[in-house]
């Protein structure tokens, strides 16, 4: 292969090389937030240390020797964590995450030279400095206690000499390699040296019993394989390193100098997939099939007792065939591994966002025309051919609903991402801080996710900043010194609602007010509502921090925090609680694209209304009820008055009002209300376009469809409907003549 | 041709079928002339990778009886790492007769 074909080749494979180092680097500082609240774990600190190796080693594949150099570093010291020898405490954390974030720069100017200033360098350099002091010997390093399972501590453990430093062991490693291993470029030779460089070779013996004759030989197929002993200080992890890039066609077997019990317990760790335990332990020989049988049946005899009395067949295992307790933790351990594993194995495949949405712009224009058609069949009551239309509407829904479900991803991504926020900004404020994530599997529209982060971030900042209190003024207020934050997520009609929530201060109604007064967005001496007073920090040129800090000098108001999730066809409440408190409330729709409409008719105008928030449909009087000006009157629905507001008078719809009108009743976030309409026509798929910009100031209103009779249907905001026919504001907004928009 | 094989001064995967092939047909020779221990002389060597070493360690398959003479140190050494250390011994390294390999 030429050179040319290779730098070809690596410039081919770089973007994805960078969104992959990307997606570990992020996997990174999660895994450390994680780790700082369970240090513990070591299923995280495993996966920790293959996420830093997954980056060194593919960075070297790059050469991005930059980045291979300074993960090595990291690398060391998570390695050494593994070991034991090293705990995590917060400033080994913080500088992990600083580490983290030299990395990530790394990759990202990966290909600029320039990029890497002499500032950086020195950075770096401080780095790798703070790094070794942990991990060289020498550095006084305070041996970690043993407070994991038999299982979760190393091998090396046991043998770690007084210093804390693990001692050296001697490992047998054998290696056959694969015959492509020469044309991938790889090189037994070459391993063999690096485990030199781990260690002394104790014994090394290449296996030539294999070799076809020279007459036979093809030299570019490798037949080689060797048996090691390598006296060494490492983990089992550096060593097995070192096969890192032959690893798919060769067969490795590391054995450590482990006592009886450590060896089953490995034994079960690599067993591919073995589901029973007993099994389990027979094939590495904890237990024979005689006694294995003695043991079942015992257990067969406490059959009809109650769950929790019932002894275990591990406990048994232990106290009747004695079995190490260390070799029965490492086999339950691995059953519940293939059990987790089992139906997480996904496999996925990366599609450009653009052509995602190129499809599914198709399809709302599908969704349009199967309407058309569908308007058409009926016309032509051939009820064959609107059989044949019903069957193709009922496809083109699933194909809808699929699709859209492909741009749906967990919100709890972007949550997560707020871990590190949080903790920075905390420190940094000199403020205690519990956050909590909440439902962060609450699927929601990619796009949407990408531009709520930003407001999400302010919001949270704000929290941060503004709501809880410093410590000293949090006990002295008799709350425990550190702030709690919570940020959720879950589901509500058609909806998500993600709230941001602290136990802070709250927000201060008088000083919001007496702001507002001075800066004119409230006449002098007006006292608004509470609820309005709150939503005032929300207006453009409103900020009562005292103190401008980094965070609050951003340039990002409240104002367009607001504006975004406006634009996202979403609503912020505040739920206020002076000196206990804030709640945020967001609720945002689920995807901007395409939703289930209730189409309904009031003249000859057309409305939907989202389908999720209709609850059931009743008919009323018609011209004889008394409404007021807003189009407002009550009726009674088993029991309990529901309050209605009539479209017609609400948008003056000009026609004349029939005899028996139908009031669709729905559920908003302020309780059931009824909208009376005049013709029901059915569940309709409603492709959302926006309103002009005329139209943007109608409330009640957020957007509008085209049906596929080619007429224009505006959908309806069952909760900002709400809030305009109950709420004590003026309507003047609404009361703005539709005739000429609808009937354009 | 000389009862020694020159070994080239790289010994690997770049060159392998050439050497390969060199050493098959002086094998060849040195078997019509009924030499009995055959050298190799290991002095050029200056690039030595898994398969170079592949090569001689499948001579000895052939039944072929050989020594090593004059190892470089990159070739000692390369031969010490990968577990070839009983050739630098400058005994002739003799695998499996002939036969049995058939």
């Amino acid at each position: 292969m030429s050179d040319d074909a290779d730098l070809d080749f690596i410039a081919a494979a770089m973007p994805a090389f960078i969104s992959e180092a990307a997606e570990q680097i992020e996997a990174i500082e999660t895994l450390l937030l994680e780790l700082e609240e369970q240090p513990d774990n070591r299923e995280l600190l495993d996966s920790l240390f293959r996420c830093a190796h997954t980056v060194k080693g593919s960075a070297g594949i790059f050469g991005l020797n930059r980045v291979v150099e300074f993960t090595h570093h990291v690398e060391t010291l998570l390695d050494k964590m593994r070991d034991g020898v090293i705990a995590l405490k917060p400033e080994i954390s913080t500088l992990l995450l600083q580490c983290n974030d030299q990395i990530k720069f790394l990759v990202d100017t990966a290909a600029d030279e320039n990029a890497d200033t002499p500032d950086q360098k020195d950075a770096r350099a401080d780095l790798v400095i703070r790094l070794k002091a942990l991990t060289e010997p020498g550095a006084s390093i305070a041996p970690v206690a043993d407070k994991g399972g038999a299982v979760a501590a190393p091998a090396v453990a046991d043998a770690a000499g007084p210093a804390g430093q693990p001692a050296l062991s001697i490992w047998s490693i054998s290696a056959r390699f694969g015959p492509e291993t020469f044309r991938n470029g790889m090189d037994p030779l070459s391993i063999a040296r690096y485990l030199g460089t781990l260690g002394k070779i104790v014994k090394v013996r290449c296996a030539v019993d294999t070799l076809p004759p020279l007459g036979n030989l093809d030299p570019e197929t490798c037949y080689l394989s060797f048996a090691m002993e390598l006296e060494t200080g490492a983990s089992r992890e550096d060593i097995e390193g070192a096969f890192s890039f032959v690893m798919d066609d060769c067969e490795l077997d590391v054995t450590a100098p482990e006592t009886a019990g450590q060896k089953m317990a490995r034994a079960i760790e690599d067993m591919p997939e073995t589901p029973r335990l007993g099994e389990l332990l027979v094939s590495v020989g904890a237990v024979t099939q005689d006694k294995l049988q003695q043991v079942l049946s015992t257990q067969q005899q406490t059959r009809g007792m109650p769950s929790v009395d019932k002894p275990k067949l591990g406990d048994l295992l232990e106290s009747q065939a004695g079995v190490a307790p260390e070799v029965v933790a490492a086999a339950l351990g691995k059953q519940q591994k293939i059990r987790d594993s089992a139906p997480s194995e996904e496999r996925y495949i990366r599609v450009q966002a653009d052509r995602l949405d190129a499809v599914i712009n198709l399809l709302g224009e599908l969704v349009i025309a199967g309407a058309g058609a569908t308007l058409l069949a009926r016309g032509s009551r051939q009820v064959a051919l609107v059989e044949a239309n019903l069957h193709m509407n009922s496809l083109i829904e699933e194909i809808r609903n699929g699709t859209l479900g492909l741009r749906m991803v967990p919100v709890g991504e972007t949550f997560s991402r707020f871990r590190r926020v949080v903790r920075d900004t905390a420190a940094s404020l000199g403020k205690e801080v519990n956050f909590e994530i909440v439902g962060g599997d609450a699927e929601l529209d990619k796009s949407m996710v990408e531009k709520i982060a930003d407001p999400l971030m302010h919001l949270v900042r704000n929290s941060l900043d503004h709501g809880l209190e410093p410590p000293q003024e949090r006990v002295a207020a008799g709350k425990p010194a550190a702030g709690k934050l919570v940020l959720s997520a879950r589901h509500e009609t058609g909806a998500i609602l993600i709230r941001i929530e602290d136990d802070g201060r709250g927000i201060n109604r008088d000083r919001v007010l007496q702001r507002a007064w001075n800066r004119g967005l409230v006449e002098n001496g007006v006292v608004p509502s509470d609820d309005e007073i709150n939503m005032l920090i929300f207006e453009p040129g409103f900020s009562t921090a005292e103190q401008v800090t980094n965070l609050s000098g951003r340039g990002v108001g409240m104002d367009v925090v607001r504006r975004n999730i406006e634009a996202l066809r979403g609503s912020i409440r505040l739920n206020n609680n002076v000196g206990k408190g804030l709640q945020v409330d967001i609720r945002l729709p689920l995807t901007l694209a395409i939703i289930d409409g209730f189409l309904v008719g009031v003249g000859k105008s057309k409305f939907v209304l989202p389908l999720e928030a209709v609850v059931e449909v009743i008919e009323s009087g018609g011209s004889h009820v008394k409404v007021d000006e807003r189009g407002r009157h009550c009726l009674e629905l088993r029991g309990a008055v529901l309050p209605v507001v009539r479209l017609r008078t609400l948008y003056s719809v000009e026609s004349s009002l029939p005899e028996r009108v139908s009031v669709v009743v729905v559920n908003s976030t302020r309780g059931q209300y009824g909208i009376e309409v005049e013709v029901l026509l059915g569940q309709n798929q409603t492709v959302i376009k926006p309103l002009g910009r005329l139209f943007k100031t109608l409330r009640g209103i957020s957007g509008s469809s085209i049906l596929g009779s080619g007429e224009v249907a505006l959908i309806l905001d069952v909760n900002s409907l709400a809030e305009l026919t109950t709420g004590a504001q003026t309507g003047s907004g609404a009361a703005t003549s539709l005739n000429t928009s609808v009937s354009s | 041709m000389s009862e020694r094989f020159e070994l080239p001064a790289e010994l690997n995967i770049y060159g392998a079928l050439e050497t390969r092939d060199a050493l098959l047909a002086w094998v060849a020779e040195n078997n019509v002339q009924g030499s009995d221990s055959l050298e190799i002389c290991a002095r050029n060597v200056q690039e030595v990778d898994g398969s170079g070493l592949q090569l001689l360690a499948s001579l000895s398959n052939m039944g072929q009886s050989w020594r090593l003479t004059d190892p470089s140190d990159a070739f000692s050494d390369a031969c010490r790492t990968l577990g070839f250390g009983d050739w630098l011994e400058g005994r002739p390294a003799r695998g499996k007769p002939a036969g049995a390999s058939k």
